[in-house]
């Protein structure tokens, strides 16, 4: 490998798409989550540096943890979740193609994505607090129903591309048109999923603020807590981008200037769309959450399912 | 299964006011719960025989942050009757005008931290938002946003001038406006129904045993309000009507509020446009002759009581004060049972608890 | 047709309201940037009138607060004594002066981590003769 590869591959790595343009983005839409939120209840909202004051504030303060806990795990735990983000975004194309896709990375990606719920139900118990107990359980209960949902309702564009790979998802809009307009109730159904995979409002049952505090991350504190929560928001860009790349990719060139302003547009859009939907729901109960995803959401995902393979 | 107990309180999110409640869980259902108050109590019974009478209008105003006019009220009523003193209708009016306006944010102050704890921040930030405007319309008479300090013994110590009178209506109109609204969002909004409908449900034979007043009382069917009952200051002058729901779960509860806090409002027009002239106050003597009394008035969570007793001297020799609070509360472990621990936030916020008023 | 629109409306309730207020002015407002405006009658600090006070001792009888006291070491020399921490800014005192001398303004000190700061002798007349 020569010298240029090697930077190139750094590049990708750490500035952009990696690491670097990742946390500003993320900072960013978090932001614009609080603002947006803000303004639609009719208050000023944070300023621009938010975000990134909380995260530094964050890390600079002392790490507690109760006692009996294992501080191992602890601090593996968030860890996990972050380093499983951040893979997921070197293996999803944002703007540009940084690794090269193979068949099956689709579940790849799905399967990354899942894995910090896993590890915030195990934070619930590695804490050992009856808050954070509680709060493990219900991420554990929520799991089960929006995973199932998420992969359904995204899976409709592998089934209508024909491949599991997300170079073939691209490639296959570019020739048709982009799966927004066929597959819209696919395209809701994600979104629903990935509010459940976000944890936001209404599907904030886990870390509901008046019944279990903060739910699994109770007891944490520090550069872990702040781990946690930079998790959270890099999962929400890696998200939105997945959403992103498997209906709307259709819609621009990879690798040009206009196609990164264009992503960039969808993003702050569908970041919108997450803001009003946490603005407007009321916080669902654990048992309304189970029927209303198993028995109304999945049931319409497999009938577009069952449509899109027919057609 | 292996239950588990959660403690809620003294320090929880949910409580506004320190109370301990243990919650004992079976999964997610609540098996058994526990109730522990104490954690504000003042001592203020006590204190206030230690007091003069004047300088007691001010700390019974602080036995509750949030409906401190009402409890002054009904003590400086007491105070009046032993003195055997006429208070001038003008007077009268304006203390009136303060209740009802105390009782309009004291619902929407409510709404909001029952919307907070079923997660719908939007509503309560609107909630709160639209209780602003009462909060600076008592400001600019008052003096105080939520203490305001404006019974005397004898009457009231501010006087209403045109420029009062032209902010309060404006004031008014706007509310009507944004109140209505916010009756039509909570009649309608699913999320919101989904969560406080069939929740925390008191039958009238619960009402009646835990001798339960005020809203809660009225929106399981029991037609109760002492402003129509037994007519105070000058509510017998007032036409208005007194809402009643039979649903008796936390939906109807939340209703219930919005539809007193349109009577509210409707009131304080009547008020404003009723107002007699004359003095608002008359002087009173220091020292109170001996005898006792009772005094009776309907603040915003229901009915208030008070007894006092005099020796002739110049502090009170007995001051006793019954709020409605102490009743709600010892209704909720029955009002839990069998509920889910996502509803207890709701259950908690519905009956409306003031803790400050219940401990004392 | 009203009805149905409603129905349909209930499953987003706020949409509409939240997108209303999204384009309006904000209801809060930058509070250290911006002063928070508070209206003429709000009762604050207290301020006196030196020259009227005769040192009746009625404001610090009636106070509720004892945040009132006087010193008085003759008719005409005495020290009014005001502890702000005790104050409760009820306005009490006001109204038991009978040479108009205290009253209260719309003005407020913030907090402060200094004792010194809620001692404040409101007349002094101990130095005169």
């Amino acid at each position: 490998m020569d010298n240029m590869n090697l930077l190139g591959l750094l590049f990708r790595i750490f500035i952009f798409p990696g690491f670097f343009f990742l946390l500003i983005a993320a900072l960013f839409l978090h932001w614009l989550d609080r603002k947006l939120i803000a303004r639609f209840q009719g208050r000023i909202g944070p300023p621009w540096y938010q975000p990134l004051a909380d995260l530094v504030k964050l890390f600079a303060k002392e790490d507690i943890l109760p006692s009996g806990t294992n501080l191992f795990f602890a601090a593996l735990l968030p860890l996990i979740s972050f380093a499983s983000v951040l893979t997921a975004s070197f293996y999803l194309p944002i703007a540009i193609q940084s690794a090269p896709s193979f068949q099956g990375d689709f579940i790849v990606l799905m399967f990354l994505l899942s894995l910090p719920s896993l590890m915030y139900f195990l934070a619930g118990w590695v804490t050992q607090g009856v808050y954070s107990v509680i709060g493990g359980n219900r991420s554990l209960l929520q799991y089960f129903s929006y995973e199932v949902l998420f992969l359904l309702a995204m899976s409709g564009t592998a089934i209508a591309s024909g491949s599991w790979s997300l170079a073939d998802i691209r490639l296959a809009q570019i020739k048709e048109s982009p799966y927004i307009f066929p597959q819209i109730v696919g395209f809701l159904f994600s979104l629903a999923g990935l509010i459940g995979k976000l944890k936001r409002e209404p599907y904030d049952i886990p870390k509901a603020k008046s019944e279990v505090i903060a739910g699994a991350l109770t007891e944490f504190s520090g550069k872990k807590l702040a781990l946690w929560y930079l998790t959270i928001q890099l999962q929400t860009v890696v998200g939105l981008s997945f959403l992103i790349h498997c209906f709307f990719s259709g819609f621009w060139q990879m690798s040009t200037f206009s196609g990164f302003i264009v992503f960039l547009l969808l993003l702050v859009i569908l970041q919108g769309m997450l803001s009003a939907i946490s603005a407007i729901y009321a916080r669902l109960r654990i048992d309304q959450l189970v029927y209303l995803n198993w028995y109304i959401f999945i049931p319409l995902t497999l009938l577009h399912n069952v449509y899109i393979l027919l057609k | 299964m292996s239950r588990i107990t959660v403690p809620i309180g003294p320090q929880h999110p949910l409580l506004k006011e320190p109370l301990s409640f243990l919650v004992s869980l079976e999964g997610e259902k609540v098996m058994d719960s526990t109730l522990r108050l104490g954690y504000v109590h003042r001592g203020i019974e006590k204190l206030a025989e230690q007091r003069t009478y004047i300088q007691n209008v001010y700390l019974i105003e602080r036995i509750c942050g949030i409906c401190s006019h009402i409890h002054s009220t009904t003590y400086c009523q007491s105070v009046e009757a032993l003195l055997k003193l006429e208070v001038p209708k003008r007077g009268l009016y304006i203390r009136m005008l303060l209740c009802e306006l105390e009782r309009i944010h004291s619902h929407l102050l409510w709404l909001g931290v029952l919307a907070k704890n079923i997660g719908l921040n939007t509503l309560f930030m609107y909630a709160w938002r639209d209780r602003e405007i009462v909060l600076n319309i008592m400001e600019e008479i008052s003096g105080g946003r939520v203490s305001h300090a404006v019974n005397i013994i004898g009457g009231v110590r501010v006087d209403l001038n045109d420029k009062h009178l032209s902010l309060l209506q404006e004031g008014l109109r706007e509310l009507t406006i944004r109140v209505e609204e916010i009756l039509r969002a909570i009649e309608s909004d699913r999320s919101f129904r989904a969560r406080t409908r069939k929740i925390g449900y008191l039958s009238l034979e619960d009402i009646k045993r835990y001798c339960v007043v005020g809203p809660v009382a009225r929106a399981s069917g029991l037609d109760i309000d002492i402003r129509r009952d037994a007519p105070y200051a000058a509510y017998n002058e007032l036409s208005f009507e007194v809402p009643l729901m039979t649903e008796g779960d936390v939906w109807a509860r939340s209703i219930l509020r919005i539809l007193e806090t349109i009577q509210a409002i409707r009131l304080c027009t009547q008020i404003i446009h009723n107002l007699p002239d004359g003095p608002v106050s008359v002087s009173a003597p220091r020292k109170v002759p001996s005898g006792e009394v009772v005094s009776r008035a309907e603040a915003p969570r229901g009915e208030v009581f008070y007894y006092l007793r005099s020796d002739g001297s110049q502090k009170p020799a007995r001051l006793k004060v019954r709020t409605p609070t102490l009743t709600t509360l010892i209704t909720l472990p029955g009002q839990l049972k069998n509920m889910q621990l996502a509803d207890v936030s709701a259950v908690i916020a519905g009956v409306d608890l003031c803790i400050a008023c219940g401990d004392r | 047709m009203n009805n149905i629109l409603l129905k349909i409306r209930s499953f987003f309730y706020l949409l509409p309201n939240i997108v209303e207020v999204l384009f309006s002015k904000p209801e809060t407002i930058d509070y250290p940037a911006v002063s928070n405006k508070l209206s003429a009658s709000y009762r604050g600090s207290i301020r006196i009138i030196s020259e009227n006070c005769v040192g009746c001792g009625l404001c610090v009888r009636d106070c509720p607060a004892q945040a009132l006291a006087l010193e008085k070491e003759s008719k005409h020399s005495f020290r009014l004594i005001h502890y702000r921490d005790h104050c409760a800014s009820c306005g009490q005192c006001e109204m038991s002066c009978k040479f108009n001398s205290i009253y209260l303004d719309n003005s407020y000190k913030e907090a402060s981590a200094d004792r010194k700061d809620f001692f404040k002798v409101l007349v002094d007349n101990t130095n005169k003769k």
